[in-house]
């Protein structure tokens, strides 16, 4: 094993310059939004639309993050022990989402037609005991109480073995994961029917959360890419090496396939049986969102599964940086297909300023946390018992 | 006439050592052999890549474009007809197909390459000097012929890293 | 690589190289035993009864069967999924814990894919025997013929045709290429000749060399990149047989992943089911530990979570959808003349796996032999259940009708037992159960007690 000279970790600092700079894109965030309900007086629709969508992807972020950590640790795997600081970090984002979300609940009555209960058609009535929003308000509340109990949870032990290294602790770690998993697998399904499906409330798809999941899913791989590559350029994070960019690489390359194999499974079958009251939704994309529809499959499938295929592409910095990068904004398309056609409509619905630089007000509200969570602990955790596996490890 | 020199160790660590020892000293090793595949081994032979995953991505392609070729000229040209009120040209139909022949293809390309490289295939004599290489021996074998070193050097260089049993076999290789 | 010494080892005994070949070999070296015969010649005799039978089918006819109007899917497609299914994995073993370089999957990967090709087989007669005319079964490639037809590729059941052919090749390649360096170290450890020229025409004329190491390494890679996609392609496939039709508890999008979990699971449940018997048998307790039984119980406990969720998003999103076909479907399913097949279902998959979240049963081979037992017994029933409700009862009531197989149906199901069967045991007196050079490969690290040289003499020395 080659033992390299590992430099000293440079300690992390949320210091002056990187707040100007989230300053700054959170100032061109809402530069945009007002530009959008000022000066160009978009339709409200629009506007509400999003703000729903950029809440979203907020969030999709940070629970990404904690459904990657607790499934490697379920997996016994110790590969990304070296970034599970950044993980931990990412999911303490998630309880703030809640704000994000309550800013657009103004909006809700524009993004859901079953809200209108004064008209609903025969359709609706027949949903209108799980579609009500009381219960669906419950449920919103359920999701985000349980879901920033684990990130909370499971960061209080990871952080308390720091600095007392305690026997039960990987047994503790493990069973929350598992209760986690089973808690995230039911509750992300639901909260895209809740928040995503109910959009296009007379459509129906029983793979539609698992689908949000995996783009949900790529999308945080994509961050903790970016993340990581940033803090090894900074020496934060020295022990990361091309082995795990490899194996970063490798999820980013083969949940972008699973997701695609997702997209696939819905879209033929619904094309191959043609029956109207599910067609209707991909009629409406393909004709009147035509382009992005497609952009989106080449963006999100085409693009990585072509351009991450070789050994050399996924241990190469600037290269998955970018390729990370594509697939972010890939990902925040395929939101976008989910939520505008429904939600706004053709006429109505672009990509313009607003969509284009709101983004960058939520990328910065999330970096802002993220760093004073990181902050908070030290960058790795030195006393895991599978540390130094963790370092020490080759791919083929 | 060409001499071979061999001779083998119990341990993979201590073959790796003696490799690099051997490699140090400007010996070029002909071959060596192992019950498994040894970590660092190959770096330390410094092997080239192997080409077999290029071989598999254009067997892919041939064999995904054929697949995706074939079933539109059978259904747009060959004998189009009306499945359930689909277009002649159902892609997304053809997308399994398609997908299958592309690692049917790659898969068995790769397959067959390997052992024409290897020069490995049904009814190949092996030319086995250590039959214990396949249980637990790690064999160097070094030529004469691939080295300016006479026999005698080669095998005290072999020995002189820890190698067991140094034998020398004068049959053409 | 760093090994952390809380991991569990993956060998326990104090074994050297040379042990493990000498351990796993010790089955074909010996001369098989009576219980060997035994289970062997029952297996051929239930095999050649179902091969009677499908004679018997191919003859009369397929109204020997109980197959009727709207059922025209009973046991044959059940069974042929259900075959499939298992056949899963092996290739998932091989390929995609490789991918996840899991070092467990080591012990257990030969016989899993020797399994999965053996499944694969039994489920391919199914599709063959079902169409009724089976001299006629080439009908389904492509080939070009005088009437200028080819096959229908719109069609998910052709789709079928090259996923089953492709698994079953790109199967039976991966596990035969694995087998090549191990095939080597029978051929020299054989004394008795007609034996050892058999074992040199087999291992292809192995011999250890270090670069085709490298290239086979480079190869196992790239297969196992393959394999993974292809694994979860041809249960999909498989899925679609049901998904792109229209009737209820049929069309759904949830088919392919739920599917293919489905598979992982059955497959996982039958590798738990013949390693917890085989490793007593052939005494490689050694090397297939509780810690590897309770590995694979924790991925059945993945996949049977999976499934079960994927049955309460369907019941679910019957109701949700308001669409009354679909919503009787289910209320039929649970409550209907099928009802009791519903049930087992439910408490097969997916309340008994549950109990795998308690570490002591994880751990338990007693608990975890029956359990895989179960597990197999309700994802058969979930076939069914899938099969037969949705056809007896869709948009029509007129045309409803019941279902029940015949006695030439059962014993042709009973047939791919025997089928099974007497080619596992063939294969563990023929093959080695585990893969000598990949447990070498790990032993040093993983083992409890590895008898090689201590690690580093002094550098000194030869300095």
């Amino acid at each position: 094993m080659k033992k390299q000279n590992i430099p000293e970790p440079v300690p992390f600092k949320f210091g002056k310059k990187l707040k100007t700079y989230l300053g700054i894109a959170a100032g061109v965030g809402l530069l945009a939004l007002l530009i959008a309900v000022f000066l160009q007086q978009l339709p409200s629709e629009r506007i509400w639309a999003n703000l729903w969508m950029n809440a979203l992807m907020f969030l999709f972020l940070g629970l990404g993050a904690l459904f990657f950590w607790t499934v490697n640790t379920l997996g016994e795997s110790t590969w990304q022990i070296n970034i599970q600081r950044i993980m931990e970090s990412m999911g303490l984002t998630i309880p703030f989402a809640v704000i994000l979300f309550i800013v657009a609940f103004p909006g809700l009555k524009d993004l859901f037609e079953w809200t209108h209960t004064e008209h609903l058609d025969k359709i609706l009535q027949k949903k209108e005991a799980y579609l009500n929003f009381p219960f669906w308000l419950f449920r919103f509340a359920v999701y985000f109480g349980l879901w920033s109990f684990f990130a909370f949870y499971l960061r209080k032990i990871s952080v308390k073995n720091d600095f007392e290294p305690y026997e039960k602790f990987l047994a503790r770690l493990r069973a929350t994961s598992g209760w986690f998993m089973v808690i995230f697998a039911i509750t992300s399904s639901m909260a895209a029917w809740d928040w995503l499906m109910s959009i296009d409330a007379h459509w129906f798809s029983t793979l539609y959360g698992w689908y949000i999941f995996s783009g949900m899913f790529v999308s945080a791989v994509a961050v903790i890419i970016l993340i990581t590559i940033a803090f090894r350029h900074f020496g934060i994070l020295p022990n990361v090496n091309a082995e795990h960019l490899h194996d970063l690489g490798k999820y980013l390359f083969g949940f972008s396939i699973f997701w695609a194999y997702l997209w696939i499974s819905q879209y033929l079958l619904i094309w191959y049986s043609n029956i109207p009251e599910e067609t209707v939704y991909y009629v409406e994309r393909v004709n009147n969102f035509g382009t992005i529809f497609y952009v989106n499959v080449i963006t999100n499938f085409l693009f990585p599964f072509l351009a991450l295929m070789t050994r050399g592409a996924k241990r190469q910095q600037l290269y998955l940086a970018i390729v990370a990068v594509i697939v972010l904004m890939g990902h925040y398309l395929d939101l976008y297909l989910a939520i505008m056609p429904g939600a706004v409509g053709r006429e109505n619905a672009s990509i313009g300023l607003l969509e284009i630089g709101l983004p960058f007000f939520y990328l910065a509200a999330f970096l802002t946390l993220f760093f004073i969570f990181f902050e908070k602990a030290k960058p790795v955790p030195e006393n895991h018992p599978y540390f130094i596996e963790s370092s020490d490890y080759e791919n083929i | 006439m060409g001499a071979i020199i061999y001779g083998h160790f119990t341990d993979e660590l201590e073959l790796l050592d003696a490799v690099k020892e051997l490699k140090d000293k400007g010996i070029r090793i002909a071959d060596v052999r192992t019950p498994f595949p040894v970590h660092g081994l190959d770096a330390a032979l410094k092997f080239p890549r192997s080409h077999l995953p290029k071989v598999a991505f254009v067997a892919g392609v041939i064999g995904g474009s054929l697949g995706l070729l074939f079933q539109v000229w059978v259904f747009t040209k060959g004998w189009p007809l009306n499945i359930g009120g689909k277009p002649h040209l159902s892609l997304p139909s053809f997308v399994p197909v398609t997908f299958e022949l592309t690692i049917l293809f790659a898969a068995f390309a790769m397959g067959i390459a390997f052992l024409l490289r290897s020069n490995l295939g049904p009814g190949k004599i092996p030319d086995i000097l250590d039959e214990e290489v396949t249980n637990d021996h790690f064999q160097v074998i070094l030529t004469v012929k691939n080295n300016s070193l006479s026999e005698v050097e080669l095998a005290e260089a072999l020995a002189a890293t820890g190698a067991l049993d140094v034998k020398q076999v004068n049959e053409e290789k | 690589m760093h090994v952390s010494p809380v991991r569990e080892p993956l060998i326990n005994g104090e074994k050297s190289y040379s042990d493990i070949t000498n351990d796993v070999m010790a089955p074909i070296k010996a001369k098989p035993g009576k219980l060997w015969f035994a289970g062997l010649t029952v297996s051929v005799i239930v095999m050649l009864i179902g091969f009677a039978m499908i004679g018997y089918t191919v003859w009369f006819g397929i109204g020997t069967w109980g197959v009727n109007r709207t059922i025209g899917w009973g046991w044959s497609i059940t069974n042929f999924v259900w075959w499939v299914g298992i056949g899963h994995a092996g290739t998932f073993i091989s390929a995609i814990l490789l991918l996840f370089r899991q070092k467990w999957r080591t012990s257990i990967n030969r016989s899993a894919e020797a399994m999965t090709i053996f499944a694969v087989m039994c489920a391919g007669i199914f599709p063959l025997i079902h169409m009724g005319r089976l001299p006629l079964g080439f009908f389904i490639f492509p080939y070009p013929n005088t009437r200028e037809l080819w096959v229908n590729f719109n069609s998910p059941l052709l789709w079928d045709v090259f996923a089953i052919t492709t698994y079953f090749l790109v199967s039976l390649l991966f596990w035969y290429f694995g087998l090549i360096p191990d095939l080597g170290t029978i051929r020299d450890r054989m004394k008795t000749l007609w034996k050892k020229k058999v074992y040199n025409f087999l291992s292809f004329g192995w011999k250890g060399s270090a670069r085709h190491w490298h290239r086979h390494e480079s190869m196992s890679l790239i297969l196992a990149g393959l394999a993974a996609p292809l694994v979860l392609s041809v249960h999909t496939i498989v899925s679609f047989d049901f998904a792109t039709s229209v009737i209820p508890g049929w069309h759904t999008t949830i088919f392919p992943p739920y599917f293919v979990s489905g598979a992982v699971f059955s497959g996982f449940a039958m590798v738990l089911t013949l390693m917890i018997v085989t490793r007593k048998a052939l005494n490689l307790q050694e090397y297939i530990t509780v810690g590897h039984v309770e590995s694979m119980n924790k991925v059945i406990i993945a996949t049977g979570s999976i499934v079960g969720i994927a049955y309460i998003t369907e019941l679910f999103m019957a109701w949700y959808s308001g669409v009354e076909y679909e919503r009787y479907a289910f209320m039929n399913r649970a409550l209907g003349p099928y009802a009791w097949a519903y049930w087992i279902m439910m408490t097969c998959n997916v309340i008994s796996p549950q109990l795998l979240w308690i570490k002591k049963l994880r751990r338990n081979l007693a608990f975890t032999f029956v359990l895989s037992i179960f597990i197999n017994i309700g994802m058969w029933f979930e076939r069914f259940v899938i099969v037969v409700t949705s056809l007896h009862r869709d948009y029509l009531p007129s045309s409803w009708s019941m279902y029940k197989p015949t006695i030439v149906e059962v014993a042709i199901y009973m047939g791919t037992f025997g089928l099974f069967f007497t080619l596992f045991f063939i294969f563990i007196r023929v093959f080695p159960v585990i893969a000598m050079a990949e447990v070498k490969s790990v032993a040093r690290s993983s083992a409890r007690k590895f008898l090689g040289k201590p690690v580093k003499k002094q550098k000194t020395k030869n300095q």
